[in-house]
C-alpha cells in the first residue's frame, strides 16, 4: 500500500476492501464511519462525506441517499415517515414509486410493506384485489 | 425478462467436460442447442437442429473447424456459416448453395474453467473478469439441474435470513442437535454497486464491526451469489435452472499452484432411497427450499415482511432493467470497456487471500455428491502444499 488505509478499516480484510477501491487513509478518515463500497458509491454520484452524514442521521444508507438527491428531497422528509413507524428509505421508496403517504398506510395496516405495496400498485393492483389474492382460499371471517 | 437476460454471459458447461466428449446437447433461455469444442479448440454453439432435414446436430461430429451434421454431412463454423455440403458440392460445385445457408450460432468463452454464451444482440458485452478468479487455490465446478425457474432461486441471494433457519436451524434439527438455536438475525442492510448489491446482516452474536455488517457478500447481477465462491442461476427455460457452482478452497503456503484443469462435476439433487430431495448440504437445501416454492412460484400469494426488502428490492430493480432494455439501453452491470474489465473486484469477506483451514482439508460443504477423485486431488494439493510451505515458510504480506 502506498498511503495505507489499513489503520482506519479494522481487519486485513476491510483494509483489502478499502485498497480494492482505491481509497487512502484521508479518503477513510474523511469517511469514517462509511464502509469502502458505501464510500465509492457516494463519490461515482458526486455525494459529499456531509451530505451522506446529514442523510445517514436520518437513517439513509448511501444507497438511499443517492436516490433521495436524485429525487429532489429534502432530510427531514425521512424523519416524517420514521415517525410515522415506517423505515427511513420507505420515504425514498414512496417517493420514487409515487406512492402517497396515506396510500401507504392503507396498505401497511393490510399488511403489505411500502417497496411490496409499490411495486403492486405500479402493477394496477388494487388494496382489495391484492388482498383477496393473498388470502385465496381462506374464509372471509379467518383473514 | 428473457430479452433482458440475453444481455449476459452465462456459464453452461464446465470446459472440463470438453475432454471427454466434443459435442454436448443444452438447454438456454428455452432454446435447444448443440455446444461443442472443435478440433481448433474453437467453441460453438448452435442451434440443435440442422437447417438441411433436421436432424440432431449434437450427434454430429467435429473437425478441425466446426460441427458436421452426421445425416448429410453438412459442416458449420462456430459463426454459423455453412462450409460444406458434400453432396451439393459434387453435383454443383459453382452453385455455392452453402453461401445461402446458415445454422443459428451465438458466442461462445472459456474463462476461470467455465463455458460462456452469450444469446443477446450484438457486440455482446465483455465477459467480466472477476477477481476471484485469479485467487490462488483448489478450484472446482459443479453443476445441478433444478426444476424450477431461476428467479425464485436468485431471490435466495439477497435474503440473509434463510441462512438462520434454512442453513443452521434447520441443519441442527436434522442433526438431532439438542440446546440453543443459531444466533438470529437482528438488522440488515443493502447497499448497491456497480455490479449488483450487497446485502448486510447484524446477528446476535456480531455487531456493526463484524465483517457481515462492514463487507457484506453480494447479490451479484442478475444471477448469482458471491459470498467467495459463485453460485449463478442459469435459466434453461421457465420451470428449470442450472445451478452452476465454481469454487475455490485456499491452499497452505504461498508457493505457485495451478491446475491445468478445473475439474466438474454434475451434483444430484435427489435421494434415490428415500425418493426426498437430498437435505445434507448447503446448496442442496437451498434447492428444496426454490423447488418448494413451486416451479413458477405464484407471487400473489406471498406475504412478505421486512426480512424481504433484499428480495423486492431485486424486483424492482429487475422491472427497471427490462425498462432500459425495451429503450435500447445496457442493463445493470454490463461492462463495454475492455480497460476496466481485468481483475473486477467484488466486495469479499476476509479479503481475496484468506488463510488456508489449518486443521487441514475440509469437506466439501456445498453440495452432496463430490466425486471421490476430485476429493483425493484436492487432499493431494492440500497436502503438497502444506509440505512445500513447511519447507520453505511463507513470505508476503
Amino acid at each position: 500500500m502506498t498511503e495505507t488505509a489499513a489503520s482506519h478499516a479494522g481487519t486485513a480484510g476491510e483494509a483489502a476492501e478499502a485498497r480494492a477501491y482505491g481509497l487512502t487513509e484521508a479518503d477513510l478518515r474523511d469517511w469514517a464511519s462509511f464502509s469502502p463500497i458505501e464510500i465509492y458509491w457516494a463519490r461515482k454520484h458526486d455525494v459529499t462525506p456531509a451530505a451522506a452524514r446529514r442523510w445517514a442521521r436520518e437513517g439513509l444508507r448511501v444507497c438511499d441517499t443517492v436516490r433521495a438527491i436524485a429525487l429532489g428531497m429534502n432530510p427531514g422528509e425521512p424523519r416524517l415517515w420514521a415517525d410515522a413507524g415506517f423505515a427511513p428509505s420507505d420515504a425514498v421508496e414512496a417517493k420514487e414509486m409515487g406512492v402517497p403517504f396515506e396510500t401507504a398506510v392503507a396498505w401497511r395496516a393490510a399488511g403489505f410493506i411500502v417497496p411490496d405495496a409499490a411495486l403492486l400498485i405500479q402493477d394496477g393492483w388494487t388494496l382489495e384485489e391484492a388482498m383477496d389474492a393473498r388470502y385465496a382460499g381462506i374464509a372471509d371471517e379467518d383473514r | 425478462m428473457g430479452e433482458l437476460l440475453r444481455r449476459y454471459w452465462h456459464p453452461v458447461a464446465g470446459a472440463a467436460e470438453f475432454s471427454a466428449q466434443a459435442v454436448k446437447a443444452v438447454r438456454i433461455l428455452g432454446e435447444d442447442l448443440a455446444l461443442y469444442r472443435d478440433k481448433s479448440g474453437n467453441y460453438g454453439l448452435v442451434d440443435q437442429h440442422c437447417p438441411h432435414r433436421r436432424a440432431d446436430m449434437t450427434y454430429g461430429f467435429v473437425e478441425e473447424q466446426g460441427l458436421r451434421c452426421n445425416y448429410h454431412g453438412w459442416l458449420f463454423d462456430h459463426t454459423g456459416r455453412c462450409l460444406h455440403q458434400p453432396f451439393e458440392e459434387t453435383r454443383h460445385p459453382a452453385g455455392r448453395f452453402k453461401d445461402k445457408v446458415r445454422i443459428k450460432a451465438y458466442q461462445v468463452q472459456e474463462k476461470a474453467g467455465l463455458v460462456w454464451v452469450y444469446m443477446g444482440p450484438r457486440p455482446a458485452p465483455l465477459l467480466p473478469d472477476w477477481d476471484r478468479y485469479h485467487s490462488r487455490g483448489y478450484k472446482q465446478i459443479a453443476i445441478s439441474q433444478i426444476p424450477c425457474n431461476w428467479l425464485q432461486c436468485q431471490e435466495n441471494s439477497i435474503d440473509p435470513v434463510h441462512f438462520e433457519w434454512l442453513h443452521d436451524n434447520w441443519s441442527r434439527v436434522l442433526r438431532g442437535a439438542e440446546g440453543p438455536r443459531a444466533p438470529a438475525h437482528q438488522r440488515l442492510g443493502f447497499d448497491e454497486f456497480d455490479y449488483g448489491f450487497v446485502y448486510r446482516r447484524i446477528r446476535e452474536d456480531t455487531t456493526e464491526r463484524d465483517e457481515l455488517w462492514t463487507t457484506g457478500r453480494v447479490c451479484l447481477w442478475p444471477n448469482c451469489l458471491y459470498t467467495g465462491h459463485f453460485e449463478w442461476r442459469v435459466p434453461v427455460d421457465d420451470e428449470h435452472t442450472l445451478s452452476v457452482g465454481w469454487f475455490i478452497d485456499e491452499l497452505p503456503g504461498n508457493a505457485p499452484f495451478e491446475q491445468d484443469v478445473i475439474p466438474c462435476w454434475y451434483a444430484p439433487v435427489t435421494d434415490d432411497r428415500r425418493g426426498r430431495w437430498i437435505d445434507s448440504h448447503v446448496m442442496n437445501q437451498d434447492f428444496i427450499a426454490w423447488v418448494g416454492q413451486g416451479v413458477i412460484a405464484d407471487r400473489t400469494k406471498e406475504h412478505l415482511g421486512e426480512s424481504d426488502r433484499g428480495v423486492i428490492l431485486i424486483r424492482k430493480r429487475l422491472l427497471e432493467d427490462m425498462t432500459a432494455v425495451a429503450g435500447g439501453g445496457d442493463p445493470k452491470g454490463t461492462i463495454r470497456d475492455p480497460g476496466a474489465n481485468h481483475c473486477v473486484h467484488l466486495p469479499i469477506i476476509g479479503g481475496l487471500n484468506r488463510p488456508a483451514a489449518k486443521d487441514g482439508p475440509r469437506p466439501f460443504p456445498f453440495l452432496a455428491g463430490q466425486p471421490e477423485e476430485i476429493t483425493k486431488e484436492f487432499e493431494q494439493a492440500w497436502r503438497d502444499c502444506a509440505a512445500a510451505a513447511a519447507e520453505r515458510p511463507a513470505t508476503g504480506d
